[in-house]
């Protein structure tokens, strides 16, 4: 009666850890049930050969679904086409939300406006942007045709979706335009923070506006590159929905990336051990790449 | 745990049922002896949904019980389907495409109806190619929704203007017609293909290889797809050419996907294409389609070496689950509305079949409806006369590839025909690359 | 000077009308296109504004024919060519309706757990804050498709299948690692006197971020509640398998439903997009300032 696990903490712990117990236990208890069961749970699935249409027998394979994964050809397309669609989406995504940042830090007339307006792709579920820009890239009907041979920039109609070199960078601009956004308003956001005095200190040492950029405001958005860097990592590296809706990782296998993979062998071959195994490889390389952005943008200079 | 509501649903349509009073004592009589208060549970994918409603409510009226009717977007369906049958959720009736027969069946997730005398004396009324389709290592597991085949249409009104008096009937004469069409200033890309990556892109290129004569797999279901001169090759070859020799199929063709094709051929687009036989009611609408009337079927051009010109033919079915199978009530009521639905209604006639073809063009299995008046009258209306489409439907083969590990396959198949149609493999490279998929998974 | 700021409106107002083109150009077209029956949408050259301007769309969105379906009443034909409108275009409301009520929900729990949590790692110095960080975050390095089975069967232990409230407890976990980590940064950025000042001062943990933290991230706030707002609208995977009714299941399900139907109009889907688009540019439009003007930039001097 008289020891609760509170009174046991408090004598053991100071005030600090006490509270910071406290103050984290809801984010770990809905963590705990929603995301760590289920991740150990995958875990543990994909160390054995589970195919849904064969209930009966799901013998235990142990590393058997990582080995066959890496005999599969198919495998090694995902990964270049993950590694490309990765690439480009994150650094253009990063730069352009850069520069529209900085552009929203400077007052001018109508900034209301434009900052209200930049805000609608982050409004759009993926699902209708998927199907907007699969609606402006058609071949017969879509507007980007309709545009550039209005203006005279092309012939006749092209495919763009369609044409196995353009898909995954159709696809990205498509990702672009809607992520750019939030990556913008955490630049902002982080923008904010600089105080104005480091500015005034730059410009009486007789520093022009690159250099203040390069030396102000750059390092100062470091802790906002990095949480720009990391969740578009995260998020594009297992982009899913666009890939559903505007290609199927077609054409051919021009868009076949790896969370593409994982669902085709999960929800439509039904196997779960080999879709389970793949997402473990694709955890770790999004693991290993979100620390190193950590490591290279978190220290404090 | 799954079913936290059953007892308070079927007091409340018992409750229902005995309100609906006579009715229920004349045509449930017996089946009321099994105490089947609870509802039908029926999924399908969301097509005829204004029919199967309304059948629903003539089933509804007439035994008084309560059908539970879910719908699902085709392209996920199967998924949906899958995890509720795996998650145990209450499902009676479904429908099924004979692509998933046998993974289902092998899976335990459909039911044979071999021992349901109710359900297997349509048998006697069915055309042969749809009870088979619904056969799996010998036992038949449902009754048919629909079944229809491939047909290849042309625009009347194009052909004409280019002085093309009868349809091609090889082709070669595809590709002649075609280029004909091209330079009397008719269409672009004459002939309309949906070579994009969706459910029906097996169909179509099923129904090329049957039209060169070919087949994916021989008698014992070994893969022959790689084989020169077995159909599979050449088939492909000609799409190829079509795309980038002869310039007379778009090389948007490959982000295609059905719906959009007969958009493009409703809107008069095109002059040929090959189409499910059922889009015709709406391809000849004028409400729907710019284009309407001059769309008409004809035989599928025959390859070099086809006898006769073949086309691939398709069943969509309603199969039972093992769970309500194995409840003498859930089993009961099942039954009734498989038969209701599948086979004749409580009127003793095949109302949802002649409905079906008649409101959205989807041709029966049902062969004793083919002397309907009304029946024929349809395809005279919508399709200038139903002699070419029955002419064809007979020479409709199944899907050959249909396995266990048809979805598989499916997917290599797939990016194999598009690398292809991108001229980004040679047909002989993908087609031995579907035949090694096939062996790999046939074991 | 003078050629200075001429060259930096210059610049600005280019930047800002490539901007707005590309940003607001197709959802434009978007909306254009829901108002235009389906033959002009497929019109070569495409109609920029509405030739004829139709609400069909909109109406069979807002007035769905309530009616129970009979061999009378029944509609003919099939829709896939166009005109005719699906037959779960009733349904868009009620999910309409659950997008807003998950988003919402996960919006404030999600703001109350992670900013406590956020605070105890950035500010209080305890033993293994760099631990508690890394296992927030390794959360939500796994692909969200591989959590799908294992949740789907969670919620089915307890019995959550086919409820809001399991959306909401699923999003809450995909939100709140990302939300921390916001947070954390800005609370970083903070300068740490004012922490010290208070704690001198007597103030309690609780207190130091009431007082002290929250007033002065203002922006910070506000950039989460939209994250974790806008994130459940748009999430799709979790929602398709988690839900599968129209007492739970949200806008991108009943939308994607449209489009993988063989029988709806292009010309609906997109007047779909537009109603999926406007109740979340409403939201965002009225914290837009908060995020911008930088209410705080002078108060954080330090």
């Amino acid at each position: 009666m008289a020891d609760t696990w509170a009174d046991r903490l408090s004598r053991k712990a100071g005030y600090d850890e006490r509270s910071a117990a406290i103050l984290i236990l809801p984010v770990f208890v809905v963590l705990m049930v929603v995301a760590l069961y289920p991740i150990i749970y995958s875990f543990y699935t994909s160390l054995f050969d589970i195919v849904l249409t064969r209930p009966w027998r799901r013998p235990f394979v142990g590393y058997g679904n990582y080995a066959r994964i890496f005999q599969d050809p198919m495998f090694w397309v995902a990964v270049q086409r993950t590694t490309v669609y990765t690439v480009v989406t994150v650094s253009i995504t990063t730069v352009f939300a850069l520069v529209v940042a900085l552009l929203l830090n400077e007052a001018f007339p109508g900034r209301r406006l434009l900052s209200a307006l930049i805000l609608l792709p982050w409004a759009t579920p993926s699902i209708v942007n998927g199907l907007m820009w699969k609606w402006i890239y058609d071949p017969g009907y879509g507007l980007l045709n309709g545009i550039l041979v209005q203006v005279g920039l092309l012939e006749s109609y092209t495919v763009w979706l369609g044409n196995p070199d353009r898909t995954l960078f159709m696809i990205a601009n498509a990702a672009i335009w809607k992520q750019m956004p939030l990556a913008a308003i955490l630049l902002l956001v982080s923008m904010k923070a600089i105080p104005q005095d480091l500015y005034r200190a730059a410009t009486v040492d007789g520093a022009n506006v690159f250099q203040r950029f390069w030396h102000v405001t750059l390092p100062a958005l470091k802790p906002g590159l990095m949480l720009v860097l990391v969740y578009e990592t995260m998020i594009s590296i297992r982009h899913f929905d666009l890939f559903l809706i505007m290609t199927q990782g077609g054409p051919g296998d021009a868009s076949y990336t790896l969370s593409w993979q994982i669902y085709v062998e999960t929800f439509r071959n039904l196997k779960f051990g080999i879709g389970a195994a793949l997402s473990y490889l694709l955890a770790i390389a999004t693991f290993v790449l979100s620390y190193l952005f950590i490591r290279g943008f978190g220290s404090k200079s | 745990m799954a079913f936290p509501d059953r007892s308070r649903i079927s007091r409340r349509s018992l409750l229902k049922a005995s309100a609906a009073g006579g009715l229920v004592a004349t045509t449930g009589g017996i089946s009321a002896t099994f105490g089947q208060g609870a509802p039908v549970n029926f999924t399908s994918w969301s097509a005829a949904v204004d029919q199967v409603r309304s059948h629903v409510s003539a089933f509804e009226r007439a035994t008084g019980l309560k059908v539970n009717y879910e719908n699902f977007p085709w392209a996920q369906y199967r998924t949906s389907v899958v995890t509720r049958l795996v998650g145990n959720a209450p499902m009676d009736v479904l429908w099924v495409s004979d692509a998933w027969l046998p993974e289902f069946a092998e899976a335990g997730w459909l039911a044979t109806i071999d021992d349901v005398p109710e359900l297997m004396k349509y048998n006697a009324d069915a055309a042969q190619f749809c009870t088979q389709s619904m056969v799996y290592k010998g036992k038949q597991y449902g009754l048919a929704y629909y079944g229809d085949h491939m047909s290849f249409i042309y625009n009347t009104e194009i052909l004409q203007k280019a002085g093309i008096t009868t349809p091609p009937t090889s082709w070669e004469e595809v590709v002649q017609q075609s280029l004909k069409i091209k330079q009397s200033g008719g269409p672009e890309f004459p002939m309309l293909m949906a070579l994009g990556i969706d459910t029906w892109l097996i169909e179509f290129m099923s129904a090329l290889v049957f039209a060169h004569g070919g087949r994916f797999v021989d008698a014992s279901g070994n893969a022959i797809m790689a084989d020169a001169n077995r159909g599979v090759v050449e088939a492909v070859s000609w799409v190829r050419e079509a795309i980038h020799t002869h310039k007379i199929v778009s090389p948007g063709a490959v982000e295609t996907t059905e719906i959009n094709a007969l958009r493009a051929m409703g809107a008069g687009q095109h002059a040929f294409a090959i189409v499910p036989t059922y889009r015709l009611r709406a391809l000849n609408d004028p409400s729907q389609a710019p284009a309407a009337g001059k769309l008409r079927p004809a035989l599928m051009p025959r390859g070099p070496r086809a006898t006769a010109s073949a086309t691939c033919g398709w069943i969509r079915f309603y199969g039972m689950t093992p769970g309500a199978k194995a409840n003498a009530g859930r089993r009961a009521n099942a039954v009734r509305f498989m038969e209701f639905f599948g086979g004749k209604d409580t009127t003793g006639s095949y109302t949802l079949q002649k409905l079906l073809l008649t409101d959205v063009g989807l041709p029966f299995c049902t062969t004793p409806l083919s002397a309907d008046p009304e029946v024929q009258a349809f395809w005279t209306r919508w399709a200038g006369g139903g002699d070419v489409i029955a002419q064809q439907a007979a020479t409709a083969v199944k899907k050959d590839v249909i396995a266990p590990w048809f979805g598989e396959w499916n997917e290599t198949a797939n990016a194999a025909w598009q690398s292809v149609f991108l001229n980004r493999a040679t047909p002989q490279a993908a087609a031995t690359a579907m035949a090694a998929k096939w062996k790999d998974l046939k074991g | 000077m003078m050629w200075r700021r001429g060259l930096r409106a210059l610049v600005i107002t280019v930047l800002s009308l490539l901007l707005v083109i590309y940003v607001a150009g197709p959802v434009a077209w978007l909306v254009s296109s829901s108002l235009q029956s389906e033959s002009d949408i497929t019109a070569v050259p495409p109609n920029w504004l509405p030739p004829k301007v139709t609400f069909d769309n909109f109406e069979a969105i807002f007035a769905p024919p309530k009616r129970e379906v009979t061999y009378e009443t029944r509609r003919q034909g099939d829709p896939a060519t166009g005109r005719f409108l699906p037959s779960g275009a009733e349904n868009l409301l009620p999910a309409l309706w659950n997008s807003f009520a998950v988003g919402m929900l996960v919006a404030i729990l999600n703001l109350v757990v992670s900013m406590t949590a956020a605070y105890a790692i950035a500010v209080i110095h305890f033993k293994g804050r760099k631990a508690a960080l890394y296992t927030i975050l390794v959360t939500r390095v796994i692909p969200d498709i591989a959590l799908i089975v294992p949740l789907f069967l969670v919620m089915r232990q307890l019995d959550l299948v086919n409820t809001r409230f399991a959306l909401v407890v699923t999003y809450l976990a995909v939100t709140v690692p990302f939300t921390i980590f916001i947070l954390i940064s800005y609370f970083e950025q903070i300068p740490r006197d004012l922490y010290r000042a208070a704690r001198a001062d007597g103030c309690s943990h609780w207190q130091a971020l009431r007082f002290v933290y929250l007033p002065l991230s203002l922006p910070a706030l506000v950039a989460s509640v939209m994250f974790a707002f806008l994130t459940s609208w748009n999430e799709f995977i979790f929602a398709l398998i988690l839900t599968q009714n129209i007492t739970s299941q949200t806008l991108p399900i009943i939308i994607s439903g449209f489009v993988m139907d063989f029988t709806t109009s292009f010309s609906f889907i997109n007047a779909a997009g537009v109603i999926a688009i406007v109740p979340p540019v409403v939201l965002a439009m009225m914290f837009e300032r908060y995020i911008v003007s930088g209410l705080t930039a002078g108060a954080v001097k330090g």
